[in-house]
């Protein structure tokens, strides 16, 4: 294979962060190797095309895998030898680990190979839906938005029933009860059906700047109003100078525009639909929701009508916002020198209390309102895949305690789905300031038990979330309606009409 | 001259008498016995040209329903849709506004530097080299670089704009209430494609032949009414030529769109082919994204022939 600058730089950095874990070299050596790298990396963050910016670099780790599961992946997974298995999935900080890890630590165990293929989330949800139509099996594992559990619940295989119908396939002790509760019911199942593993969860935290904090006497905000206070106080003391209150990911026709507005929705009492199956986004909880965003809109740059959450990342890590609330696994590409510089400055906080709160079951299609939005995905098993066993045997190794352990140690933000990740010392080692950092997981830990908010599950929800809710959002935002009353009015109708279909 | 018959006997087995009732070409091979040559090309044609279409066309009757996970016949619904669907209007008035920005601020500075080129200034052919290259930039890669030219906070050429009173923080270029969002998503289609203009009128005014130019300085013309009167004249087909070709992928634009704006802020550059690529790819409606494919295809052969027609092309 050719080297190129680009496959230089990113060894140089993997070498330099190895050499300094090891203890074989002083951090300023490590510094200043990162830094004659860093370019690259500044500008492949500008893309932003990814759904969560692959921020941090990956390390090369140990390949430490328990003997029983190497024996087992040589008994078990040596019987298909020679199968090519196909996955198709977005580019999130654990598909890019996962990759990174299978030829070692599976492919050349088992002697099967892993065809992975990693596009933008909208083609992924293309060629699942291509899949399905047509029950070809043209890839055997998908990777699912926790949107779209409703559409594909007939197309995938439970892998409760798997792991039950297969003792001879089984993982040595998989324990799918490690995996947090909140995530298999929220992420992965949809009625009483499991759909597939919980593989990734892009969770809505707060950060802030602790340097400006200090200097501005002011504290972590325990309320949305104390919240909107920071933003203001930042905003007019530092606008000028290129930082502002906050930061959001508001580009119109954006997915990401519909996820920062529900943040905003449930943190005031407010919910997309009520329990009857109505749209309730026109309703006074929502009015108040939504023009909280607006009047927040005014602390941020006015370019982030143009940000999704790639541009939004970029933009807290060249410093441009004192406070956030956004996807946790940003975090360690904050946290990241070579790229960033608010590395060590972004700190994590407890999520404000809402300020009012609509219950789980006054919210229709299980949409349960809190500020925590959570965007999970799964790795499901393809009911027409023409290798299920192998690709069976593959899922249960990349979603197993150690490999999802491996994925959040080894840099790129990969968040945990098993308690056994949080609890692991190499994890808990890895909680220092620092490119790939995990001393945001304890607050994940507690943001994902008691204060996660899921967006509502019905076979229409992609077209609704983006189509509808984030073009006419994008129009509100952007001037084109004379109220918010009268945005929402019209989103209302549109969702009901799209919901009936 | 030689007699035909006496050269099918000496070459009797290159030139096989005709077949009776069969005009012989030039080559004296029958047209029918032509066929077996030309058939991979027809099979190929078919096969990347002809089915996709027939296929988009059927499709267009067909939808895929989310509820089944299956792709089902729905009659006229969905180009009944196609007229009930107010953003669908949107889009194409959306697509003629870049189409026609495109085409008229490409032809201009087009024109004007290929006369400026043509002038003979020094390093033009160093300049005429290096106008081939934004054009040999993915257009998506040149969406990316924009991206960041653009962007109001450390965006070079938003800087400059902000400098000179164009656009400013609360409204850049990229952002704020998208009132530029339509200039943001033209500005890298100029950057990329008025060179394509200019080489091709470039090279068209090169092989102009200089006798009605020299007559028409004799005559006591200046310079401008040179070029109007007689240069402008005589590079109608070559205008011809370039405004054809960049109308017809004027109307399919994308690359910028998608990079830039997704079509937004709200729906302000959504134009045909983005809408048709939400429909496709985001929404998964495949059906109602074949009606608009087909649209964009007839708007596409509409257009390019009125053109021809109106502004009396001849080839």
């Amino acid at each position: 294979m050719k080297e190129t600058n680009d496959f230089r730089e990113k060894m140089a950095i993997s070498n330099a962060i190895n050499s300094f874990y090891a203890g074989r070299t002083s951090r300023r050596t490590m510094l200043k190797t990162l830094g004659a790298a860093g370019v690259g990396f500044s500008a492949a963050g500008m893309m932003g095309s990814s759904r969560r910016t692959m921020a941090a670099p990956m390390r090369a780790v140990e390949a430490a895998q328990p003997d029983d599961v190497t024996a087992w992946l040589k008994d078990v997974g040596g019987q298909f030898k020679g199968t090519t298995i196909k996955v198709v999935s977005e580019e999130t900080p654990p598909s890019r680990a996962i990759i990174n890890l299978k030829k070692d630590l599976f492919e050349d165990i088992t002697g099967i190979t892993v065809d992975w293929e990693v596009v933008p989330l909208d083609q992924v949800l293309a060629k699942v839906s291509q899949d399905a139509a047509a029950q070809l099996g043209a890839n055997d594992i998908y990777y699912f938005d926790q949107a779209w559990v409703g559409r594909f619940i007939n197309d995938t295989f439970d892998p409760r029933e798997l792991l039950s119908s297969k003792p001879d396939l089984a993982f040595p002790n998989y324990n799918i009860d490690d995996f947090l509760e909140p995530l298999v019911k929220h992420i992965a199942t949809y009625g009483d059906k499991m759909i597939g593993f919980p593989c990734d969860v892009p969770i809505a935290m707060y950060f802030y700047r602790q340097d400006i904090y200090d200097e501005m006497g002011l504290k972590p905000a325990t309320t949305m109003e104390e919240y909107m206070a920071n933003a203001k106080a930042i905003n007019d003391a530092m606008a000028g100078s290129g930082t502002y209150g906050t930061v959001g990911q508001m580009k119109s026709g954006h997915y990401a525009l519909e996820c920062d507005m529900t943040i905003y929705l449930w943190s005031h009492g407010g919910s997309v639909y009520t329990a009857d199956g109505q749209c309730s986004l026109n309703d006074a909880a929502a009015i108040t929701g939504v023009d909280y965003m607006r009047e927040l809109q005014q602390y941020m740059p006015a370019a982030v009508t143009s940000y999704d959450w790639g541009g939004q990342f970029t933009a807290i890590q060249q410093g441009q916002g004192g406070q956030v609330i956004t996807w946790g696994e940003d975090f360690p590409g904050w946290d990241d020198p070579v790229s960033s510089k608010v590395s060590g400055l972004m700190t994590p906080a407890p999520l404000p209390a809402n300020a009012a709160q609509r219950k789980p079951e006054e919210a229709g299609f299980e949409e349960i309102p809190d500020l925590g939005h959570q965007g999970g995905s799964t790795y499901c098993l393809s009911k027409y895949s023409k290798v299920a066993d192998a690709a069976w045997v593959f899922l249960q190794w990349a979603t197993s305690s150690n490999t999802q352990t491996l994925a959040s140690v080894i840099g790129g933000g990969a968040s945990p789905m098993r308690q056994s990740t949080f609890d692991d010392p190499r994890v808990k080692e890895m909680e220092v300031v620092g490119a790939g950092t995990t001393r945001h997981f304890p607050l994940m830990l507690e943001t994902i038990q008691n204060r996660m908010g899921t967006e509502p599950h019905l076979p229409q929800w992609p077209l609704i979330a983006t189509d509808i809710i984030a073009v006419e959002l994008g129009k509100l935002t952007t001037g084109g309606y004379a109220s918010t009353q009268e945005g929402m009015d019209n989103i209302k109708k549109l969702v009901d009409e799209a919901s009936k279909q | 001259m030689e007699n035909p018959d006496s050269s099918a006997e000496q070459f009797p087995t290159i030139l096989p008498p005709p077949v009776a009732g069969s005009l012989p070409t030039r080559t004296g091979v029958a047209r029918e016995r032509a066929w077996p040559w030309l058939l991979p090309m027809v099979f190929l044609l078919l096969a990347i040209g002809i089915y996709p279409l027939i296929f988009n066309i059927w499709n267009s009757f067909r939808e895929f329903n989310p509820m089944k996970g299956r792709v089902e016949p729905v009659g006229l619904e969905n180009w009944q849709r196609l007229f009930t669907d107010p953003r669908a209007f949107d889009s194409i008035k959306t697509t003629f506004i870049y189409v026609l920005s495109a085409l008229i601020i490409e032809f201009i500075l087009g024109l004007a530097i290929a006369a400026l080129l043509n002038s003979g200034p020094w390093g033009s052919g160093l300049w005429q080299s290096m106008l081939i290259l934004p054009m040999v930039v993915p257009p998506t890669v040149a969406a990316v670089m924009f991206k960041v030219l653009e962007n109001p906070d450390y965006g070079p050429l938003s800087y400059y704009l902000m400098k000179m009173g164009i656009t400013s923080m609360q409204e850049p270029l990229l952002g704020g209430n998208g009132k530029y969002a339509m200039q943001a998503v033209l500005i890298p289609d100029i950057w990329q494609w008025t060179p394509f203009f200019i080489l091709i009128l470039l090279a068209g005014m090169k092989a102009l032949p200089t006798e009605p130019l020299e007559a028409a300085k004799v005559d006591g013309a200046n310079a401008w009414q040179s070029f109007f009167g007689v240069t402008l004249p005589m590079l109608r087909p070559m205008i011809a030529v370039a405004v054809l070709f960049r109308l017809v992928d004027l109307i399919k634009v994308f690359d910028y769109i998608y990079v830039l704006t997704s079509g937004g802020p709200g729906t302000k550059t959504e134009v045909l082919s983005y809408y048709d690529y939400q429909r496709n790819f985001a929404t998964i409606e495949w059906g109602y994204g074949s009606v608009l494919g087909l649209v964009i295809l007839v708007i596409a052969i509409v257009v390019a022939n009125v053109y021809v027609k109106v502004f009396k092309v001849q080839w």
